[in-house]
């Protein structure tokens, strides 16, 4: 008897607390969704949806419980349920916006590195792509919408000049991206491809956090964490890098020094360059990080101090050459935070200064000038879900310049600046759907030396159309302060703007990327100067200026096809004119080709353990001004060709050996002409021809890796 | 008295029914897992963590199952899918245990799944990471079979790829086989695979 009430009083307690839970998952278009785990949240009661979605098991709990269903590719949902009354309930699932194939907002945006999604450069091309040698920025140049300049060695972006375009490390604007140099002798960013882990470059219509830059922004970020203690060291033609790393349970820190001396190649194959002392420098960089349990610390040190002595022609003076002589010391430093606190914030804030002190002796008369500039930086992100994130900030910029001019007879003059930048600015992120997301934001900045504030709106949108398609629509107001040639000498300026419109296309599936932009760029308040020449202490100036940029960028990136073979074609299209500097009218001007166009190969074969590179860039010839002609700019030049290749062998896991050469066919490429001030006898005007340093040049480099687990090597530093 | 009885038995018999639920439920998991119901398998696992806060056994056969899954799909949408799924149950579990030789075993194989998915960009990146963290795993348990094998077979990946000589890879393989035999899981449920495929890789190392 007692048995049989205490089965009963057992069965009752089970009755009672049973309830069944049941229901339909469905997607956002309303078809049902298989495998979804739908269960009671802390308890084993749950089950699967079936081929119909739907779902049915019954639990001891009661009253109000967390319903979770989780299933892959969608977002995980939390729902308070009364467990007496759930039967029969349908669910519509969110697809997740983190899912591989979501949307993402790519307009004028090029990404390179681990975090990107669709990448169109991976870190190992920065410096595997022939006739880079290492070069950022001279890999960048083999993507579409940059001009390749190659007297200078710039960034130029969709007819923009290079000082439109701001270089960024960790967020944390650099001041002097770009080693120092002379007239027509091509310069390289500072930055070895070594030390950073990401890279995006945007050839317009960025977000809103970026500001004083017309045209583009680079964004380089330093590596979170190195993978291991290493030394690398590498002997090549032109001098000796050394690096190493070295790890702690939560810091590490790198350090890379070369030391570039082309003396002895300069002994063995002659240039174009009548040397007294030939390019010599030294450079060092560092990164140290500190992991706290939600956030990192980073800082980035660089130093660079480089010198060369050369006699240039002087197209004025037939017999006798100009002597330039440059010394430049350069420091840069970069510290930033970024963490995570409370729910879904994030923390951003950093302090940048950087150094800058150039020697120029020309002839007898010397010019030394000295920039300090630093930034301070804040930023706070909210994600308020998956789908809307929220972020603001704040940016100082400050600059101070002053050069002196030091003449061996006459007056000897100073000139400079100081100027105060304070911005703020917000964005929103918006995913509206999978398929369908959108950036908007706006900038606002005060420039106290120009005694001016400015408002610069932004906004993108991408649209996904199929699998593997999307189309992205940018617009944005971007506003710059004339470059210090000019400020130097006046002050009374306002900013120049950009408006950029800007419509992308984008196909990308596994290993192969196809990109179509066209763009509309406009420009105002360009500065505009009377002198002849370069610009002047006494140059009137004003902001009369404008021009246009229009055109088109096509980007092919293949490495399923074929196999080992990984390749990249880039052409541009641009339509130009600008009415600025000197200039009588609007003309395109002397930097712009209009067709670009640029193959790169990669070949690995397995048997060789070697990699094979080739780099073929083509472009129709560029304007020059040729005063025996009326019209203004009315010359062009030949088109241009270089054909680079490059070999990495690897002669064991850690040793690798690397030849390159670049201009193989050995092309006689004019960037343009330079012609007297006044026409001779006959009463032409004389010209010369400015032409690469060099026809070919060729490198040997050998490099070692010397690491615990004898695997990395330094494939990915060619 | 009796009615304090009934009451203790009735105690007692929920307690044993408790425990019974974590084993029906694992035994159930990997049951399906057997059957190769992965999917289900992982749901009822996930199911389980939600209920067993304290216990680290259940999120790591989520992960386990996820990138064991991940390794036999040649789509990508899926693949990555599968490995965040893996990588996130992990992420649970490694913040409480940050010093289990399991754990850190479990995230080298996620990492291996992603140099598995595009070896062109991951390889470089995670290879070292993934070598740090058998070792960190032998440090703590330097007679962890799968910490020994793993990085065995993993490193033996990387000297195929350069034709270097694996010999002293295969070694090590031997030398696993032999922790498999001697290993003895520290609770029931713990992890204890790996053998079978160690075995087989000592076969292609004979040959």
């Amino acid at each position: 008897m007692k048995l049989l009430t205490a089965l009963l009083f057992l069965f009752s307690v089970t009755a009672f607390g049973q309830h069944t839970i049941s229901g339909k998952i469905v997607d956002p278009k309303g078809k049902p969704v298989p495998g979804a785990n739908v269960f009671i949240e802390g308890t084993y009661d749950g089950g699967s949806s079936d081929d119909q979605g739907t779902f049915s098991f019954s639990t001891d709990t009661s009253g109000n419980q967390m319903l979770v269903i989780s299933v892959l590719t969608f977002e995980t949902q939390k729902i308070l349920i009364d467990v007496a009354n759930y039967q029969g309930q349908t669910v519509k699932m969110r697809e997740s916006v983190n899912a591989l194939d979501a949307v993402i907002v790519t307009a004028g945006t090029f990404e390179a590195g681990d975090k990107a999604r669709v990448s169109v450069l991976k870190p190992l091309d920065i410096v595997t792509t022939a006739g880079s040698a290492g070069d950022i920025v001279a890999a960048l140049q083999t993507l579409p919408g940059t001009q390749t300049v190659g007297e200078s060695g710039r960034l130029f972006v969709r007819g923009g000049e290079a000082d439109e375009t701001q270089t960024f490390v960790d967020g944390i604007r650099v001041a002097q991206p770009y080693g120092s140099t002379t007239n027509n002798l091509p310069t390289r960013g500072r930055f070895s491809p070594f030390l950073f882990s990401g890279i995006s470059f945007s050839t317009g219509g960025y977000s809103a956090e970026y500001g004083e830059a017309l045209s583009s922004v680079l964004l380089l970020n330093t590596q979170d964490e190195p993978d291991q203690n290493k030394t690398d060291i590498s002997l090549m033609t032109v001098g000796l890098g050394l690096g190493h790393t070295q790890k702690w349970a939560k810091s590490a820190l790198s350090i890379n020094t070369a030391y570039i001396d082309l003396a002895p190649y300069q002994k063995a194959i002659p240039q174009n360059l009548d040397w007294n002392r030939p390019y010599q420098g030294l450079s060092g960089e560092a990164v140290y990080r500190y992991g706290f349990n939600n956030g990192m610390f980073k800082m980035y040190a660089a130093f660079d101090a480089s010198r060369f002595d050369m006699n240039q022609e002087n197209v004025n003076r037939p017999f006798v050459k100009d002597r330039v002589e440059l010394i430049n010391n350069n420091f840069y430093l970069n510290t930033s935070y970024k963490g995570n606190f409370g729910v879904g914030w994030q923390l951003t804030t950093g302090l940048g200064y950087g150094y800058g002190q150039n020697k120029i002796g020309y002839n007898l008369n010397d010019i030394e000038n000295v920039e300090h500039a630093a930034q301070l930086k804040f930023k706070l992100r909210k994600s308020f879900s998956d789908r809307f994130k929220l972020s603001f900030g704040a940016d100082y910029f400050v600059t101070d310049f002053v050069e002196d001019y030091l003449p061996v007879i006459g007056q000897s003059g100073q000139s400079g600046y100081n100027a105060n930048i304070a911005a703020a600015y917000t964005e929103a992120d918006i995913f509206f759907s999978k398929k369908f997301a959108a950036k908007l934001g706006a900038r606002v900045s005060n420039n106290n030396l120009l005694n001016e504030t400015v408002v610069a709106p932004r906004a993108s949108v991408a649209y996904k159309v199929a699998k593997f398609s999307q189309f992205s629509l940018a617009y944005g107001e971007f506003t710059q302060a004339p470059k210090q040639d000019y400020l130097k000498y006046f002050h009374d300026f306002e900013s120049e703007r950009a408006s950029h419109y800007i419509l992308n296309f984008q196909y990308a599936r596994d290993r192969q990327t196809f990109r179509a932009e066209t763009y509309y760029k406009k420009y105002d308040n360009l500065v505009k100067f009377d002198s002849v020449a370069a610009p002047l202490f006494r140059t009137v100036y004003d902001n009369s200026g404008s021009g246009y940029a229009a055109g088109l960028d096509v980007f092919w990136r293949d490495g399923r096809t074929f196999k080992n073979l990984e390749y990249w074609v880039s052409y541009s299209y641009i339509d130009t004119e600008r009415n600025y500097r000197n200039y009588p009218y609007a003309v395109t001007p002397n930097f712009v080709a209009d067709h670009n166009l640029s193959v790169v190969g990669k070949y690995w074969i397995e048997e060789w353990r070697s990699q094979l590179g080739v780099t073929n860039t083509f472009m129709t010839g560029r304007p020059y001004e040729n005063p025996n002609d009326v019209r203004f700019m009315a010359g062009k030049t030949k088109g241009y060709n270089s054909l680079s290749l490059s070999w990495a062998y690897l002669l064991s896991q850690q040793k690798i050996l690397y030849f390159s050469v670049s201009n193989v066919l050995g092309t006689q490429n004019v960037f343009g002409y330079e012609y007297t001030r006044n026409p001779d006898a006959n009463g032409v005007y004389q010209r010369r021809e400015i032409t690469p340093t060099a026809d070919r040049f060729f490198f040997v480099g050998f490099f070692w890796t010397i690491s615990q687990d004898k695997k990395s090597n330094q494939l990915d530093n060619l | 008295m009796k009615k304090i009885l009934f009451a203790l038995a009735l105690l007692t018999g929920f307690i044993g029914w408790s425990q019974t639920a974590y084993e029906k439920g694992m035994s159930k998991a990997f049951e399906l897992w057997g059957q190769g119901n992965s999917a289900e398998a992982s749901a009822l696992f996930e199911r389980i963590a939600s209920a067993e806060k304290d216990n680290w056994l259940p999120n790591y056969y989520v992960a386990l199952v996820n990138t064991t899954e991940s390794f036999q799909s040649q789509d990508k949408e899926k693949v990555s899918a599968l490995l965040n799924k893996a990588q996130a149950a992990l992420d649970l579990e490694m913040v409480k245990n940050p010093e289990n030789d399991e754990i850190l075993v479990m995230q080298a194989l996620i990492y291996t799944g992603w140099v598995a998915f595009d070896p062109m960009t991951n390889g470089m990146k995670l290879s070292a990471k993934v070598m740090e963290l058998y070792d960190q795993a032998l440090k703590i348990a330097p007679e962890n079979p799968r910490a020994v094998f793993g990085r065995a077979e993993y490193e033996m990946g990387g000297a195929k790829f350069f034709g270097g000589d694996i010999k002293p890879m295969c070694a090590e393989v031997d030398r696993s086989i032999g922790l498999f035999e001697k290993f003895k899981p520290a609770t029931p449920y713990a992890p204890q695979w790996g053998k079978d495929r160690a075995l087989m890789v000592q076969q292609e190392c004979k040959k």
